[in-house]
């Protein structure tokens, strides 16, 4: 009895170890997968670093279903703001194969280097592309796509 | 190596065994419990406001609207209303694949009550309202084959009184001249034709009367309420809620797990309504000799035209407050056979699904889905996965817990 006992004691020891062996080789692999997903933040440069884009929803946390604004802050390499840029708004979700629920529009707001951009809205839980195209009134253009995660 | 660690393991086996078996209530995340809470019926609320419909919370409304809704004398033959496919003892629904009224439908006629919660309306957000929803069946030649001077007549006749206290005076519409019998922009030949005579002015008077009986149904409709179901229960004893409380079993549990996770299905089916109410391409077969239907990207082209959207003229939003359609996506891909996302709740009791109720029984839909086939026109969202006949089945018995429990006393 005993000596089964042990035996078994023995079995659930090694499986227990084997178990933390996976179970820590899994947390290395989510850890890498986590570390190599989107890039989520929202103060970047644009691809070829022709401007710098602060972007930031107007309502948090970022609504699921419910048409909102959310606002940019465009600045020049040198940190000056832009004003009178024509920016476009585009994205979708690229796991999907779907663009974005709305058509959101970005029009000037009264600061410099401000803008709007109303109309956007998040139909589910996922990985979110929000591309923008920036125009600067001397011809100056560029694009950036930023990842927002819900 | 330690005498303790055989013990040690010996426990966390004896507590990973205490949490899968049988009968223990089932532990979930944070994330998990997060999603849950989102899916919560107490989150719910009352429904958005309607800028476009004044009298969309007016309580006079609601009860002509009701009246209105079951009004068979509003159809060609007499003898269709909306409550002939919206039965309100079957949630609002009929039990057929499509609608039947003078003739037969293209598509499943879906339940009333979520309806108020979703900015878009039929099958491809044709319309924007539910007021401007409800006038399309009306004159639809296969459901109520009625016409707009035909309604304006009823109401004159019938609902003289509470509607001119909502609305104001009633047009004479005496003149059979100046209003014909049957008259509609959208209507047979001879009903067009007879629409094309009147003069702008008439014209508008009769739609302003049609745009007021829309507005009246949707007062009703807007009253109808989404019933709690067991799954509610269960959430109300997670999240330490005060009434009554309930258990899943284990195959409840077990798909309500697959439903968050694996399945993918609170993607879409997300809120308490289980509805992002948005639209997707789900590859759904079309029905056998149907005509080419092409979903969102057909009905969002009709919603930016429609003269009783949020921007018309009969509109009392005055265009502020409507942002959705303000902001449509017009003319993209993904929009071709997409078909709106329906609340789940409730939906056991539904049979046959999809928006032609093309597949009889749930467990034909959890075999779509979980399959993902090519859509017959478009691209479809869904991606293969795999689900055994056993997590198919729990995902059935946890939809299970999704039925709407009957009027509870006060």
């Amino acid at each position: 009895m005993s000596t089964s006992a042990n035996q078994s004691g023995g079995r659930l020891g090694r499986l227990t170890h084997l178990g933390a062996a996976v179970l820590t080789g899994a947390l290395m692999i989510a850890g890498a997968v986590y570390a190599a997903g989107p890039d989520t933040s929202l103060d970047r440069s644009t691809d070829q670093g022709v401007f710098h884009v602060q972007l930031n929803s107007a309502v948090t946390p970022i609504p699921m279903s419910k048409v909102h604004r959310w606002t940019v802050h465009l600045t020049d390499a040198a940190g000056r703001p832009v004003n009178g840029a024509e920016l476009s708004v585009d994205g979708g979700m690229p796991e999907h194969g779907h663009g974005l629920p709305t058509a959101p529009r970005a029009t000037p707001a009264a600061t410099p280097g401000d803008y709007v951009i109303n109309g956007v809205k998040f139909s589910m839980t996922g990985w979110w592309e929000l591309k923008l195209k920036v125009r600067a009134p001397d011809g100056r253009s560029d694009r950036i796509t930023f990842n927002v995660v819900l | 190596m330690s005498r303790r660690a055989p013990l040690a393991g010996a426990a966390l086996a004896a507590l990973l065994l205490a949490f899968t078996t049988a009968g223990a209530p089932p532990t979930w995340s944070e994330g998990e419990l997060k999603t849950l809470k989102s899916l919560w019926i107490a989150q719910l609320g009352a429904p958005p406001a309607d800028p476009s419909n004044r009298v969309a919370d007016d309580p006079a409304a609601a009860r002509l609207g009701e009246a209105l809704f079951s009004d068979a004398r509003l159809s060609a033959n007499g003898k269709v209303s909306c409550a002939s496919c919206h039965q309100p003892d079957r949630a609002f629904t009929d039990a057929r694949p499509t609608g039947r009224g003078i003739g037969a439908g293209a598509r499943r006629t879906m339940p009333v009550a979520p309806a108020a919660y979703s900015p878009w309306q039929f099958w491809d957000g044709r319309a924007d309202s539910l007021w401007a929803q409800a006038l399309g069946p009306v004159e639809n030649p296969v459901e109520h084959g009625f016409t707009r001077t035909e309604v304006a007549r009823v109401v004159a006749a019938h609902y003289r009184g509470p509607y001119e206290s909502l609305f104001g005076p009633m047009p004479d519409l005496s003149d059979r001249r100046r209003f014909p019998l049957r008259a509609s922009p959208v209507g047979d030949a001879a009903a067009r034709a007879a629409w094309a005579r009147m003069t702008p002015a008439d014209q508008a008077a009769v739609d302003r009367v049609f745009a007021d009986f829309g507005k009246a149904v949707a007062a009703y409709e807007r009253t109808l309420k989404v019933r709690p179901g067991r799954f509610d229960d269960y959430l109300a004893g997670v999240f330490g809620a005060p009434g009554r409380h309930a258990s899943l079993s284990p195959d409840e549990a077990a798909g309500l797990r697959l439903f968050i996770g694996k399945a993918r299905c609170a993607t879409c089916h997300n809120g308490p309504l289980l509805t992002n109410n948005g639209f997707a391409n789900t590859g759904v077969p079309a029905r056998p000799g149907a005509a080419p239907d092409h979903g969102r990207a057909a009905g969002v082209r009709q919603v930016v035209d429609d003269p009783f959207n949020c921007k018309g003229r009969y509109s009392d939003a005055q265009g502020e407050g409507c942002d959705e359609l303000e902001f449509a996506v017009v003319d993209d891909p993904a929009q071709v056979r997409a078909y709106k996302v329906p609340s789940l709740r409730g939906v056991r009791r539904r049979a046959p699904y999809m928006h032609a109720g093309q597949f009889a029984t749930l467990d034909q839909v959890l075999d779509h889905y979980s399959r993902a086939p090519a859509a017959p026109e478009g691209v479809s969202e869904l991606r293969t996965l795999d689900l055994s006949a056993d997590e198919r089945r729990q995902i059935v018995a946890f939809l299970r817990t999704l039925d709407e429990q009957p009027e509870r006393r006060p």
